[in-house]
């Protein structure tokens, strides 16, 4: 068995005639009885009783609390008392709210340029791991880290990065008498998304890795005998290979990273006491310290209209990636 | 087309289902009712049950006091108190829950989070019973040193007070007076002789001041306290409030600012505090490493376990500026009754049963904090703290009681913070905070 290398993947969905998308050949699959096949009658019986109590509680515990979210962001409300209508005024102003502008561009950097980073780091550990003597080991040590709380991160930051940590007291033997200001409000942003890509990509790894196992020895065998160099591999084997996987992986990130917050919190503002510097405002912090930054009468109205944003945010980038991603899953 | 939609009619028809069952659940309860009157609660409370939300939780030196006091109020009315030691998060439960018929009968919190969420909406029953309720012979209010009162801090919009305090805190500059015996001795006065005290420390080779600049809420401390001192309390609210932002123009703010300024610029702050994690400043203040630090009562209970060994706590008060008499900031813990409690008069009772004597003396001796009677003992930690509020002729409270939704935490504290990390001039704060504020202004009137 080989795989035609050269044969270009299918982009988009199948090409399908005008024809087939008509209903006619369904129906004529189906039989000509009015209700469907027998068996399309007992699917239908049973999706009451089988999806039913899943979807009633879906709804309650999710759909109403999000409706309820959207109508709250109409509103200006203290979270308690008197709720006043002000109409679409919550999303105008957070919209001309330059912190919450420069919240939600954080909150892309996180999502984009980490996820980059984490998803180029990944498959380049996938490359080494898969030969790698040990592989399982590794692997393990490279999860470890998706295994901590973030608020483990939030308080090493400070023994390693204190004016008088770990880092500082590396570099004085090196003659570093005026080392950079670490935990400088500006500098924080930039750790976090540091500390993003080392706990992360250990997780993601490990995804692909398990996709990557999948893909029969033979395909490499063919590989070397045609010489192809490493990255040749992942271009024509592994990448088309392990397509739905990444994409899987692609999607879960996007939805993690635009949740991302309790390590922004942890890592400025004295671990949590405090509400961090606005320069490492993530859209999520944002959400929060409307709403519960404690110091203030709380803003629920705009609070949840910058969470339904987010939510907004969630769906159209998750929609656009399946898009974009989508391919014929290759079958072996 | 005619299989979904086969599929879909029944989901529909689940989710209108789910929908107005949730509705239904959920309804009735939002609209709270806020015309509360203040109660008769001289009567028999026996057998009477009531819920309290503590802020404190099992095992701190606080929570000790008060499970005594509840213990023995149990015994005397024969009450029933049921207890959650929710800790400091028992404010943001509070408020889903004061959307629905099931309250809590008594929360204790600070006043700077009790206000915004049940304070200033509405919620809170007027405890005017309280106050001129008899404990130990003597009115609840008559315990209540009068200062903290008659600015009418506690009042709601009914005019009736919705908090009582039977805790306080402040703050001052902290020293370890085995070290600095001079400073205990003759603590400076004016900013002039403060400035003078950093000079003399600097030179001698310790950094003179400590400050944790990752907390923003400690760092604005310097520049409200110096407005404070400058134009009197109220005055920083009184700024704040003012939505044409002109009050940034008055020189005595940027003389505020410019106090804060001297502080960075002359180097009197210890290097590093600016790039730092909480609590790495304090923790290298209490080590002897710096001299002083600006801070709250709490600080000997905070930083003793790691202090030098013979550290001796005390404390001076911000210095005064212009010969202006200096008011001390004296931030509430204390109850307060949500309006839609059934159980008011047992509520209100064990609130004023607090104020009693021996649990205002044991919250002084034994947990070590500041009752708010100022007739109880303190510990010889927070004595200067305490001796400095019964002097002072008027208090105010931490960022002078500014509440407005955000301000601190999004328009004020981002400015200060650059004035206090070095990285804006006293003028271009003014400016910065003039424009901010205006903006603010413009989106919440």
């Amino acid at each position: 068995m080989t795989l035609h290398l050269t044969e270009p993947r299918t982009g988009g969905a199948p090409a399908q005639s005008p024809e087939s998308l008509k209903p006619a050949p369904r129906k004529s699959r189906r039989g000509s009885r009015p209700g469907g096949s027998s068996i399309d009658v007992q699917r239908k019986k049973l999706l009451i009783p089988f999806v039913g109590p899943a979807f009633v509680l879906y709804t309650v515990l999710f759909i109403v609390p999000a409706l309820g979210a959207v109508w709250i962001s109409l509103h200006k409300w203290a979270g308690s008392g008197p709720m006043k209508f002000v109409g679409l005024d919550n999303y105008g102003r957070i919209f001309r709210d330059q912190l919450f502008l420069s919240s939600f561009g954080n909150t892309l950097l996180l999502l984009f340029v980490v996820g980059t980073a984490i998803f180029v780091l990944a498959f380049a550990l996938t490359l080494v791991l898969r030969d790698m003597a040990g592989k399982k080991i590794a692997r393990n040590v490279i999860f470890f880290p998706h295994l901590i709380n973030a608020l483990v991160f939030g308080v090493l930051a400070g023994f390693i990065f204190n004016p008088g940590g770990i880092v500082n007291s590396l570099l004085a033997p090196l003659g570093v008498t005026d080392p950079p200001k670490w935990l400088a409000q500006d500098n924080i942003f930039p750790l976090i998304m540091v500390t993003l890509v080392c706990t992360t990509t250990g997780y993601f790894t490990t995804i692909l890795m398990a996709g990557v196992d999948r893909i029969p020895p033979y395909y490499y065998e063919d590989c070397a005998l045609a010489g192809a160099s490493a990255f040749q591999r992942l271009r024509y084997v592994i990448l088309p290979l392990t397509w739905d996987v990444f994409g899987t992986c692609a999607v879960l990130w996007t939805i993690s990273s635009v949740k991302i917050f309790e390590i922004v919190w942890v890592f400025g503002g004295s671990s949590g006491a405090g509400v961090p510097p606005t320069q490492s405002w993530t859209a999520a912090v944002y959400t929060y310290v409307n709403a519960f930054s404690g110091q203030s009468t709380p803003a629920y109205g705009a609070a949840t209209a910058s969470a339904v944003l987010s939510l907004a945010l969630i769906s159209v980038l998750v929609v656009l990636l399946r898009r974009a991603m989508r391919r014929d899953a290759v079958e072996f | 087309m005619g299989k979904t939609a086969r599929h879909l009619r029944p989901l529909a028809a689940l989710l209108g289902a789910a929908l107005a069952l949730s509705t239904t659940a959920c309804g009735g309860a939002t609209d709270a009712s806020t015309a509360a009157e203040a109660v008769d609660i001289s009567g028999s409370i026996s057998g009477q049950t009531i819920n309290y939300w503590s802020m404190w939780k099992d095992g701190e030196p606080q929570q000790k006091v008060i499970a005594a006091a509840i213990a023995d109020f149990e015994k005397e009315t024969g009450a029933t108190v049921s207890v959650q030691w929710q800790g400091r998060s028992n404010t943001e439960k509070l408020v889903p829950a004061l959307n629905t018929n099931n309250v809590p009968d008594l929360v204790d919190g600070t006043f700077a989070k009790l206000a915004p969420v049940i304070g200033e909406t509405g919620q809170a029953s007027p405890l005017t019973s309280v106050y001129s309720y008899e404990v130990d012979g003597q009115a609840v209010s008559s315990v209540i040193p009068e200062k903290f009162t008659s600015n009418g801090v506690f009042k709601g919009e009914d005019g009736q007070p919705w908090m009582v305090p039977y805790s306080v805190s402040s703050d001052g500059i902290w020293f370890d007076a085995a070290k600095h015996p001079e400073l205990k001795a003759k603590p400076p006065a004016t900013w002039d002789e403060f400035i003078a005290v950093l000079n003399k420390l600097k030179a001698g080779g310790t950094a003179p001041i400590a400050a944790d600049g990752d907390v923003a809420g400690y760092n604005s401390t310097w520049f409200v306290t110096a407005l404070l001192r400058l134009k009197g309390a109220g005055s920083f609210k009184a700024l704040v409030e003012d939505k044409s932002g002109e009050g940034w123009e008055d020189p005595a703010v940027l003389e505020a600012a410019r106090k804060v300024e001297t502080l960075v610029k002359g180097g009197y702050l210890n290097s590093g505090y600016n790039a730092s994690k909480f609590p790495a400043q304090q923790q290298l203040w209490a080590n002897g490493d710096a001299a002083l630090i600006l801070n709250g009562s709490w600080t000997p209970t905070e930083t003793g376990s790691y202090a030098a060994p013979g550290f001796e706590y005390s404390s001076f008060q911000f210095p005064a500026m212009d010969n202006k008499p200096a008011s001390a900031r004296v931030d509430f813990i204390g109850f307060a009754v949500p309006a839609k409690s059934k159980n008011q008069v047992p509520a209100q009772r064990l609130a004023a049963f607090m104020l009693s004597a021996k649990y205002q003396n044991a919250l002084g001796t034994e947990a070590k904090v500041l009752p708010v009677r100022s007739d109880a003992p303190v510990d010889p930690a927070v004595a200067s703290v305490k001796a400095a509020i019964d002097a002072a002729p008027a208090t105010h409270l931490q960022n002078d009681g500014v509440t407005f939704p955000g301000f601190m935490e999004k328009v004020f504290f981002p400015k200060d913070d650059e004035l206090f990390l070095g990285k804006t001039s006293a003028d271009e704060f003014i400016a910065k905070m003039k424009a901010a504020q205006i903006q603010y202004w413009k989106d919440n009137s």
